[in-house]
């Protein structure tokens, strides 16, 4: 392939990512109010936190190595984090393998993981300024919660990183559904494990010793835990202490590991997929 | 009285039927349900693992208090709460009219056809959690019991009137299931002793939203310390029930359709 088709490639790849994103903030829009639960949701459930620490910490000063002020930030953290990187891909996916509508894009001449990603993309611009900044401009000033990143450049690529991964994540999920009609239990199996082990409730270092250096193994840390910690500016697990540029670097890998399990289910799933109508 | 009880029977087994369709799918959803659960208590057992602590409390009697709490969503999840899914699902594809039209309270037939059956997993849970903490803490008397179960009969009220509440929500509200995140965000304070809020917080969960009645009362009664306020707690879930009855009403009546 040449240089020529390989830009028109990316070129035609990008505009339908671009239009699929305009769409889906569009018809995303209609449905605000539904995002905008984020903004009752976010604040109750980090006061629940806030009480429940500072009532921990009333005994000690810091509980597995980290100040009260650190684990309130942790939390604040992740709340406006999840926001960002939030994704249905898993969702979408198995929805349309389910009723067949998945024949559609077959027909089509885009991939389905860009149109995907185009989703995304659009639905996350919409909770930006519906979710995103409302949350935190409540975390920085109600709460003062610290959310300055210590390395602004290095937090915004981990985030970005974490974006994708969680994506790609989410979206072999998904791939499950080529081979079974109904993944629901175990699609939200899957999603307990990974919020659990991606740190989303709870640092990773308040688990054993033996399951944090399993964990390290693991890429849920890379979702939320590592970007996080990218964000407070040190990272630490299982007693491994890395450099935030170290630390995002792995994420990188992690993010292309995840492309190319993505690609290998993907050639194997879309074998089994048959679909009559739709 | 027995005709409501066979329909009620009937849409339950109509719900087990449907969904032992896929039936491997049904089992793994009730055992993911059951750790799903279990992630509050996991986060306690984490907690005191570490050395840490709720002042004042010992692990099994914050286990109490958050496996009352999950018992009581283990009942209420697959016999009734179904109604808030039921109706906002009904309003928004247009078919709540069937329910308006049949010769049956509208209420009773949301529940009736909105059991839940994998919401099963999270009634054993309960059953497993609050076995294990009441091993664990000094045997309750009779009197306590009884007061145990006065108290939890009154949550599952409170639960039944945040299902109409949300239900009703989801009637004007339309196709929102993020309802869903607020209760589980509000109710989260009642998976925790109430001691640690502060005192306004206290007072909104005990005597304006009684949330604190759905775990935390009831397991002080069984811990042989009754909490300040239970009476109160009591006058305000009745006050809530009542309210919540109300507001499913006055969101029916709001209802409009163009007949499905």
């Amino acid at each position: 392939m040449n240089f020529a088709i390989l830009r028109n490639r990316i070129g035609y790849t990008f505009e339908v990512m671009k239009a699929t994103a305009f769409a889906t903030y569009k018809e995303w829009a209609a449905y605000r109010s539904h995002m905008a639960v984020s903004l009752l949701v976010s604040p109750i459930f980090f006061l629940t936190q806030m009480f429940i620490w500072r009532a921990i910490y009333s005994t000690r000063t810091t509980v597995t190595g980290l100040t009260l002020e650190q684990m309130l930030t942790y939390y604040g953290i992740t709340a406006i984090i999840n926001h960002l990187i939030y994704d249905s891909a898993d969702w979408n996916l198995q929805m349309l393998i389910r009723t067949g509508k998945f024949l559609t894009f077959m027909l089509r001449p885009i991939s389905h993981i860009s149109f995907a990603m185009g989703q995304k993309i659009g639905h996350r611009i919409l909770a930006l300024w519906v979710e995103f900044i409302p949350v935190y401009l409540l975390f920085l000033f109600v709460f003062k919660i610290k959310l300055i990143p210590a390395q602004p450049a290095w937090s915004i690529l981990s985030i970005i990183l974490s974006f994708v991964l969680l994506f790609l994540i989410n979206y072999c999920i998904g791939i499950i559904g080529f081979w079974l009609t109904k993944t629901e239990g175990i699609g939200r199996g899957f999603l307990v494990v990974r919020d659990i082990f991606a740190g989303s409730f709870v640092p990773l270092t308040l688990f054993p010793e033996f399951l944090q250096k399993i964990l390290f193994f693991l890429p849920f840390q890379f979702i939320t835990y590592v970007p996080i910690r990218v964000f407070i500016g040190s990272y630490d697990l299982a007693g491994i202490k890395l450099s935030i540029p170290e630390v995002v670097g792995l994420q990188a890998i992690a993010v292309i590991v995840m492309f190319v399990v993505y690609k290998l289910l993907w050639n194997l799933g879309i074998k089994r997929f048959t679909g009559v109508g739709a | 009285m027995i005709s409501n009880i066979r329909i009620h029977l009937q849409g339950i087994k109509t719900a087990l039927a449907s969904r032992m369709a896929y039936r491997g799918d049904f089992f793994m959803s009730i055992i993911i349900m059951l750790f799903e659960e279990m992630l509050i208590p996991l986060i306690t057992i984490l907690v005191y693992h570490n050395g840490a602590s709720l002042p004042g409390w010992g692990i099994y009697e914050v286990l109490l208090i958050q496996s009352i709490f999950l018992l009581a969503r283990g009942i209420a999840f697959p016999f009734f709460f179904g109604i808030v899914w039921n109706t906002i699902e009904r309003v928004r594809e247009g078919v709540f009219d069937l329910l308006l039209i049949k010769p049956k309270s509208v209420l009773f037939l949301a529940i009736v056809t909105g059991f839940d059956s994998e919401d099963l997993g999270k009634l054993v849970g309960g059953i497993t959690l609050f076995t294990l903490a009441v091993s664990r803490i000094p045997t309750p008397g009779v009197l306590e019991w009884v007061q145990f179960a006065v108290l939890f009969f009154i949550a599952l009220l409170v639960l039944f009137g945040f299902a109409l509440i949300l239900a009703g929500l989801g009637i004007v509200w339309i196709g929102n299931f993020r309802v869903y995140e607020i209760f589980f965000t509000v109710t989260n304070f009642g998976m925790y002793p109430a001691s640690l809020f502060s005192k306004g917080l206290q007072t909104l969960i005990t005597l304006i939203i009684p949330i604190a009645i759905l775990g935390y009362i009831p397991a002080t009664v069984l811990l042989g310390r009754p909490a300040a306020g239970t009476l109160g707690a009591v006058a305000a879930s009745i006050a809530f029930f009542s309210l919540s009855i109300w507001f499913w009403y006055w969101m029916q009546k709001k209802y409009t359709s163009a007949g499905g």
